[in-house]
């Protein structure tokens, strides 16, 4: 299978998802649900971000394990996330699969997802009991810059999605993984 | 048409964030201002779910740690915010929805000013229970927030002129 022939199986098969589009097509359905994505994103930054500054060194009076407890609502918007960007995707497969920000922003988000594995399989036993002033050993501090760097470029290329639809490409434009049009 | 709107849209500035396809200019612009969003209200909300209930070790003097960057995204987003308004001042002030925003931005951060002068100064705070108004504090921050979010995306689709040249 070529790139572009995974790209069409894509299209035709998260295209043929119908239960949201009345939804997404009514008035408000995709602006509302655009609103959610940012309010997810918020709460994702804000909770997880604050935590990878601990690991970094800041507030270190702050044991990390009872920060620790602020990531569930950090999972919480990535699951509203999860949600409302798979109604962005279903209803318009075509503006994301053939966009070469979309194809960055999974990629990162894949290895933001391997960070959070490692983080959980390799330090997480060893920073959850260290208690108040301590600070976090060196491979937990990568782990936490590579979060707040991999979840900046998440925003960043969500936010550039608008601007390398493939319709700015034309008819016909460059197709697979990371065509530029722009 | 506003002689001053027509004027600034005129600007060199104004002209090169709408016009130019560098993705520095609107894109990188917008990019940065979702950061700042992100930021700014994320630690806000983490403070004030904290100061509602959540991670009850957390002890809430030590938050004040996180003032600092919670500005820092603050007034990128002030910049930023301003250089959107320069590209497309018309589309945002004909537009009340733009006033909403920035009345939710205000009271949001009057009320992270008031818990960085009274909770964050208050050593004895951590020993006992959350005084009844930093709740209330904390509510209102998270809905201010959430209605600055809603009414910035809703943007996009509520205004009515884009510039002094036309309707549309």
């Amino acid at each position: 299978m070529t790139v572009y022939e995974i790209q069409h199986w894509l299209l035709t098969t998260l295209g043929s998802v119908e239960i949201v589009k009345p939804i997404m097509t009514s008035k408000w359905g995709w602006p509302i649900c655009e609103s959610l994505h940012f309010v997810g994103l918020s709460l994702l930054i804000g909770t997880i971000g604050m935590f990878d500054m601990r690991l970094l060194g800041v507030a270190k009076r702050i044991p990390i394990s009872a920060l620790h407890r602020l990531i569930p609502w950090g999972i919480g918007g990535y699951v509203v996330n999860i949600i409302t960007g798979s109604m962005f995707l279903v209803t318009a497969p075509d503006q994301y699969l053939y966009n070469s920000a979309f194809h960055l922003k999974m990629l990162f988000m894949a290895v933001a997802g391997l960070n959070v594995l490692t983080f959980y399989s390799a330090v997480f036993r060893k920073v959850n009991v260290l208690g108040a002033g301590a600070d976090a050993p060196l491979a937990a501090k990568w782990i936490g810059g590579a979060s707040l760097f991999l979840w900046t470029g998440i925003i960043i290329f969500g936010r550039l999605l608008t601007f390398y639809r493939p319709f700015a490409c034309g008819k016909g434009g460059p197709t697979g993984f990371l065509a530029t049009c722009l | 048409m506003d002689p001053f709107l027509l004027w600034l849209e005129s600007t060199a500035l104004s002209v090169w964030i709408r016009e130019s396809i560098n993705v520095f200019a609107f894109p990188m612009i917008l990019a940065y201002h979702t950061i700042g969003m992100g930021f700014v209200a994320g630690l806000s909300a983490a403070v004030d779910l904290r100061i509602l209930g959540a991670a009850r070790r957390v002890p809430l003097l030590e938050l004040k740690r996180f003032l600092p960057a919670t500005w820092v995204a603050f007034w990128l987003n002030a910049v930023s915010g301003v250089l959107l308004l320069i590209a497309y001042p018309t589309k945002a002030l004909t537009n009340p929805v733009f006033y909403v925003k920035l009345t939710c931005i205000g009271f949001a951060v009057a009320i992270l000013r008031s818990i960085a002068k009274s909770i964050f100064q208050n050593p004895n705070l951590d020993l006992g229970e959350i005084p009844r108004r930093g709740k209330w504090l904390a509510g209102a921050s998270l809905f201010f927030w959430a209605g600055a979010i809603f009414a910035g995306r809703l943007l996009a689709y509520t205004y009515t002129r884009l510039s002094q040249g036309g309707t549309q």
